[in-house]
C-alpha cells in the first residue's frame, strides 16, 4: 500500500493540474463564474429559511440560516462524492486506456474538486455565523479547531466512497440512478431541514444515530453553532466507519485495478 | 536499460456478445435451460514469445485484427496477461489512439503540460523543454486554442512532439503517424532515427511497408494473435507480402507507388 501512495505522489503534478482545470472549466462561459459556488448554497438557505423555519419552535432565521447552510454543505459533499464518483472511471477512460497510472488518482481528482467547493461553502457558513450572531459569532470560530480532524476524516471517507461508487458503476450501470434516488430519500431522513429532536420525538431516533452524515453533522455543525466540544464517542464512530470504508476501497482497488479495463 | 521480455504470453477477452439480457429473454432461456449469459471468449494473443533489448526498433505488421494493437497495449502494461509473463524495463511512452489523453477544453499549451505530467515530468524538468516541443509541433498560434478545434493531424503533431521530447526509454507507437501530412511524416521519421542513435527501444505498428526499414531494424509478423515470424525487416516483409499476394503483382505495384511518394 505504501508503494501505491508513493506512485500517486509521483504523479502529483498530473492530478493537481487536472483538478485545477476542472475548477476552471466548471463555470466556463458563465458570467458569475466561481460566484455560483457561493450563490448556490446561499439561495437554497434563503428558501429554506422562508419555507421551513416554521417546522420547529422559536424559529429565528439568524440561527437557522447557518444551520441549514452547514447541513446542506456536508450533505452535498457526501452526495457529490458518490454521484460524481460513479462516473470516475468512465470519465477518465482515455487515460486508463493509454497509461497504466495508479487508479486511485481518478477518484482523487473528483473528490478534491468537490472538496474545494465544500471549503467555499464552509467559508460562507463561517461568515454567516460571524455576521448573523454578533458577539458570540467570532468566539464560535475557535470551535473550528476541534472540528478539523473531522474534515480530514470526511476527505478520506469521501475518497473511499468515490472509489467504491466508481467500481460499482462499472459493473452495475444502474448504480448512478439508484444513488440519485437514494440520496433524495436520504435528504428527508437526515436532520438538515429539521432538528434531530424531531426524529427522536417521532420514535425513529435510530434513523439519525445510524446515519454517517449525522455523525459528521454532529462533529462539524454542532460545535460551530452551539459552542460545545464535539463528542469523542461520535469521533470514534466516524473514525471506525471511515476505516471500514477505506479498507473496502483499498481491497477493491487491489482486486479490480487491473481488471477494470476489460469492462470499460 | 530498456528491455522487453514476453514469455508465453496469452490474453483472452471475455466480452458480452450483445447488449444486456432483457427480463423476457432471461425467463425464456432459463425455462428452456439455455445459456443465460451471452459472454464470448476472444483469444486475442496466444503464446507470445518476444525479446527486445536496447537499440531494437521493432516494426509490427499483420492483417487487421491480428492483435498488433493489443500486443502494444500489453507491452504498455494496460492489459494484464491471462497467462505468461511480461517484463518491461524502462520508462514507457505510448502513442495509441490520436485523441486519447487530451483534455479537449484546454488549450494546446495546457495539454502539453498535462501530457508531460502524465508521463512523469515535473514542472522543473518540463520548463526548458516547452519551447522545443512547441517548435517541433509547428502549430504556432494554434497552441492557444482549445484542442477540440484541432484536426487529427494537428493532434498527432502535438502528441508526437510531446512524447518524443521527454526522452522515453521505451516508445510504443500504434499506426497513428500516417495521419500527419508529408512534412510531418518526414520530420517524425527523422526524429525516430535520431532516437535510434541514443539507443532506445521502439515498437511501431505500421501498415507502411516501404518505410519499415527506414525506422526499424527488426520486424514481427502478427497473425491471428500469434507471432508468425520474427526477424529482420527484409525477410519478414517479404514473407508477409508473399502470403497476402502470392502472385506479387498487386502488392509490388502498391508498394512501388508508395515508394515514389516517399522518395519525392
Amino acid at each position: 500500500m505504501l508503494n501505491q501512495i508513493r506512485e500517486v505522489w509521483k504523479y502529483r503534478y498530473f492530478w493537481m493540474s487536472l483538478v485545477k482545470m476542472d475548477l476552471r472549466l466548471r463555470y466556463r462561459g458563465t458570467v458569475l463564474g466561481i460566484g455560483w459556488s457561493l450563490l448556490n448554497p446561499i439561495l437554497m438557505t434563503i428558501v429554506f429559511c422562508i419555507v421551513f423555519s416554521s417546522w420547529h419552535e422559536n424559529a429565528d432565521w439568524r440561527s437557522d440560516a447557518p444551520y441549514f447552510l452547514c447541513g446542506l454543505a456536508i450533505f452535498n459533499y457526501f452526495r457529490d462524492a458518490i454521484t460524481s464518483g460513479c462516473q470516475n472511471f468512465f470519465r477518465n477512460e482515455s487515460y486508463i486506456r493509454q497509461c497504466p497510472l495508479p487508479i486511485a488518482i481518478y477518484p482523487l481528482r473528483t473528490v478534491l474538486g468537490s472538496s474545494i467547493h465544500f471549503m467555499i461553502s464552509i467559508g460562507v457558513v463561517l461568515m454567516t455565523l460571524v455576521l448573523l450572531l454578533p458577539g458570540s459569532g467570532i468566539e464560535r470560530l475557535i470551535y473550528l479547531l476541534p472540528t478539523l480532524p473531522a474534515f480530514g476524516l470526511l476527505l478520506i471517507l469521501a475518497w473511499s466512497m468515490s472509489v467504491l461508487a466508481g467500481f460499482a458503476q462499472v459493473y452495475f450501470q444502474d448504480m448512478q440512478h439508484l444513488a440519485d434516488v437514494l440520496f433524495q430519500v436520504f435528504f428527508f431522513l437526515t436532520p438538515i431541514l429539521f432538528k434531530m429532536d424531531l426524529l427522536v420525538q417521532k420514535g425513529v431516533g435510530w434513523l439519525g444515530y445510524c446515519n454517517p452524515v449525522v455523525w459528521f453533522l454532529d462533529l462539524i455543525r454542532t460545535p460551530l453553532l452551539t459552542g460545545t466540544l464535539p463528542s469523542l464517542e461520535v469521533y470514534a464512530w466516524a473514525s471506525g466507519f471511515t476505516a471500514v470504508v477505506l479498507s473496502g476501497a483499498l481491497i477493491a482497488i487491489s482486486y479490480l485495478e487491473k481488471r477494470i479495463i476489460f469492462h470499460l | 536499460m530498456a528491455s522487453i521480455q514476453l514469455d508465453n504470453l496469452s490474453l483472452t477477452f471475455r466480452i458480452r456478445a450483445s447488449g444486456k439480457l432483457t427480463m423476457k429473454e432471461y425467463v425464456v432461456k432459463r425455462l428452456f435451460r439455455g445459456k443465460i449469459t451471452n459472454f464470448v471468449e476472444v483469444p486475442a494473443l496466444n503464446n507470445i514469445n518476444l525479446c527486445a533489448s536496447e537499440g531494437d526498433r521493432i516494426g509490427v505488421i499483420g492483417h487487421n485484427g491480428a492483435g498488433k494493437s493489443t500486443l502494444l497495449k500489453m507491452i504498455a502494461g494496460i492489459y494484464p496477461p491471462t497467462s505468461g509473463y511480461r517484463t518491461v524495463n524502462g520508462r514507457i511512452c505510448s502513442l495509441f489512439d490520436i485523441a486519447l489523453g487530451f483534455e479537449f477544453d484546454a488549450s494546446g499549451w495546457d495539454n502539453i503540460t498535462y501530457r508531460a505530467y502524465l508521463q512523469g515530468e515535473t514542472p522543473k524538468t518540463l520548463a526548458p523543454k516547452l519551447k522545443e516541443i512547441a517548435a517541433f509541433s509547428e502549430l504556432g498560434d494554434f497552441l492557444d486554442l482549445p484542442v477540440r478545434y484541432y484536426s487529427a493531424g494537428m493532434l498527432i503533431r502535438l502528441a508526437f512532439s510531446i512524447s518524443t521530447a521527454i526522452e522515453p526509454e521505451v516508445l510504443l507507437v500504434d499506426e497513428v503517424l500516417s495521419v500527419g501530412d508529408l512534412a510531418f511524416q518526414i520530420k517524425a521519421r527523422d526524429r525516430m532515427q535520431e532516437m535510434m542513435k541514443t539507443a532506445r527501444l521502439m515498437v511501431v505498428v505500421t501498415h507502411e511497408l516501404p518505410t519499415l526499414d527506414k525506422i526499424c531494424n527488426k520486424a514481427v509478423w502478427m497473425d491471428h494473435g500469434t507471432v508468425r515470424m520474427f526477424g529482420t525487416v527484409d525477410e519478414v516483409r517479404k514473407a508477409y507480402i508473399r502470403s497476402v499476394d502470392p502472385k506479387g503483382d498487386n502488392a509490388k505495384a502498391a508498394i512501388a507507388a508508395k515508394e515514389k511518394v516517399v522518395a519525392a
